[in-house]
């Protein structure tokens, strides 16, 4: 749904703060999608992603008061979801990151472009489920959902130095899969 | 793990611009940013948006406290409710401070600057729930909460002196969870929240 | 002539001493590497009369929740900032240097839990005299669950001018935040409360099962 006629996040928490609990419809069709994605990638499974994101935003709800800088509710919201990430990661190891499903039944009407894209894309989430999840989660925070190193920062409470550390590392894990596989 | 040139590096941060990229590394650069396109997508799955969901749960009045024990008693995740009593919205803050009895009651002999704190937390898989914080210089294995009818409930009580603390609970040795129940919630500085319990002194 | 060789030995003994049982309590417990910044920092605060031992439980904590020894003194650093934040907080509420540590870790708090600064110093202003614990985490509660700031404020220090004890105040947020559950909008539960005062519900009180089992905390046992 197009959110962009809404307020401005700053004046949307200032709604909901006083009292106007719809307006709080805007924060999430404003920002599910990419919550979303960041969360399947970082889970492996869009349904678990699904949950950790729907937890997050109740969360960032009955929380509100707690955000100081309403302007960047962005930069809050991930880090609420990232936590929630963490969470679940914690409750089982890395290794059981499950990958959705079984790789879809070809379809006659895929193009070859469409088949090698899939099997691409494959690729690109084994070695980005292999990642330990700091790594992950730089990996996707940086070129999957594009915030800078600073507000992967305050996303994470880790400092720039290592956030580039681990995205660095990430890239050659992945560059290395691509490589070998290619 | 392989290390790569650098200016990749550089460049996919923005800090080369993609015109000083030298030619033999353009390759390498184009691979990753293909890589990272391709993950931008989001992956299939339900298309129905988390709103209705989201504002269902916000909209949603506290259950009855018989609804409560059905959904506490049936809900697989080993995380904790809130339990919050119809009548007393505010018992659940006060769950993890409480003012104390009368003399003559049974108990442990409380000095005037002491007070109880309660903690409880629903882990339904645990093995051990310790609270740590700054009641125990943050030591784990002081302050151990037993599921003594393996309900998968967890409490403690606990004499405190009277003050505030902040804490968290740490299950099976490796997982630190905020305390729920607690309500207060701050930062911890280290990418968590710790929950804040406030200990009244005994009243005599 | 002796007394005063004494106290003068036992000054120049107390800042070592007191470093000691410093290191002495984050030896173990957090990367050694991090251990001279930390207690660099937390010297600091000595120096400035700020509160240490919110600096020393940062510490732990980090060291608790392996953290790494870079991620330990960032956090020991934005505590002191807090604390030194708070103190300016109260000086300017017009508290009189030197400002009481317990204050200031209250402040400290306060300010974490989202109270903007002005609301805490006038807080400050209308409670002149210290402890103020209770009426700033009446106030963050209430502001926890999406009140307006100056509103929570405001009913906090009309409690405490109609006679409310300061170890109760916690019982009216409590109380607003029942008739929230209860259903009243934010501004009736406010008004409610009001009208009731110095009244108030009864506090809870435990069980006797639940009393009956309580504990101290084990001793910690030596590393």
């Amino acid at each position: 749904m197009d959110v962009r006629g809404a307020p401005p996040d700053a004046e949307v928490v200032a709604l909901v703060l006083g009292g106007d609990t719809e307006a709080f419809g805007i924060v999430i069709r404003r920002y599910e999608a990419g919550l979303l994605r960041f969360a399947t990638r970082m889970l492996g499974s869009r349904d678990a992603a699904a949950d950790a994101v729907a937890e997050s935003f109740v969360r960032a709800y009955r929380h509100l008061a707690s955000c100081r800088e309403p302007a960047r509710l962005r930069t809050w919201l991930y880090r609420i979801v990232t936590n929630r990430c963490k969470s679940h990661l914690v409750r089982r190891s890395v290794a059981d990151v499950p990958l959705d499903d079984a790789p879809p039944v070809a379809d006659p009407a895929d193009t070859e472009a469409d088949l090698e894209r899939a099997d691409q894309l494959l690729l690109v989430e084994r070695a980005l489920a292999d990642l330990s999840p700091d790594k992950r989660e730089a990996f996707v925070l940086k070129h999957v959902e594009g915030l800078s190193y600073e507000e992967m920062a305050a996303v994470t409470g880790e400092r720039i130095p290592t956030l580039k550390m681990r995205v660095h590392r990430a890239r050659e894990a992945l560059l290395k899969v691509l490589e070998d596989h290619a | 793990m392989n290390t790569i040139d650098p200016r990749i590096h550089q460049a996919l941060d923005g800090e080369l611009a993609s015109q000083a990229v030298p030619a033999e590394l353009r390759r390498t650069v184009a691979q990753l940013a293909a890589a990272a396109d391709l993950l931008a997508a989001l992956p299939p799955g339900p298309a129905a948006s988390l709103e209705s969901r989201v504002m269902a749960a916000i909209r949603r009045p506290a259950p009855s406290p018989a609804r409560r024990v059905i959904r506490w008693l049936v809900t697989p995740r080993a995380i904790v409710l809130r339990v919050r009593p119809a009548w007393s919205v505010a018992f659940a803050a006060a769950v993890a401070a409480l003012t104390l009895f009368t003399a003559g009651d049974e108990g442990p002999e409380l000095a005037e600057h002491e007070g109880i704190a309660q903690f409880v937390g629903r882990f339904p898989e645990a093995q051990s729930v310790h609270a740590v914080g700054t009641f125990n210089d943050w030591r784990p294995g002081s302050i151990a909460l037993k599921d003594q009818d393996h309900d998968g409930v967890w409490r403690a009580t606990v004499v405190l002196p009277a003050g505030t603390y902040e804490y968290m609970f740490v299950v099976d040795g490796e997982r630190w969870v905020p305390d729920h129940l607690a309500e207060r919630l701050v930062a911890d500085d280290f990418g968590r929240e710790n929950s804040i319990v406030i200990v009244r002194p005994a009243r005599r | 002539m002796t007394r005063w060789v004494v106290l003068a030995w036992a000054a120049f003994l107390a800042v070592p001493l007191a470093a000691q049982s410093v290191r002495g309590r984050l030896e173990g417990r957090i990367p050694s590497a991090a251990i001279p910044a930390v207690d660099s920092l937390i010297q600091f605060a000595s120096q400035e009369g700020l509160p240490t031992e919110p600096l020393i439980q940062k510490a732990l904590e980090g060291g608790a929740k392996h953290a790494t020894g870079p991620r330990i003194v960032a956090a020991v650093q934005v505590s002191l900032g807090q604390l030194r934040d708070a103190r300016d907080v109260l000086v300017r509420a017009g508290d009189q240097p030197p400002v009481l540590p317990a204050e200031m870790t209250t402040v400290a708090w306060a300010l974490r839990r989202g109270l903007p600064a002005p609301v805490v110093e006038r807080v400050v202003a209308a409670l002149a005299r210290p402890p103020r614990a209770a009426a700033m985490h009446a106030v963050a509660d209430l502001v926890a669950h999406r009140f307006d700031p100056d509103s929570a404020a405001g009913l906090i220090i009309e409690a405490v001018r109609d006679g409310v004890p300061r170890e109760r105040l916690l019982d009216v947020s409590a109380a607003v935040l029942q008739q929230v559950q209860r259903g009243h909008t934010r501004a009736e539960a406010l008004a409610s409360v009001r009208r009731e005062l110095p009244n108030l519900p009864a506090p809870s009180k435990p069980t006797r099962g639940n009393v009956a089992g309580a504990r101290r905390p084990a001793p910690p046992t030596p590393p």
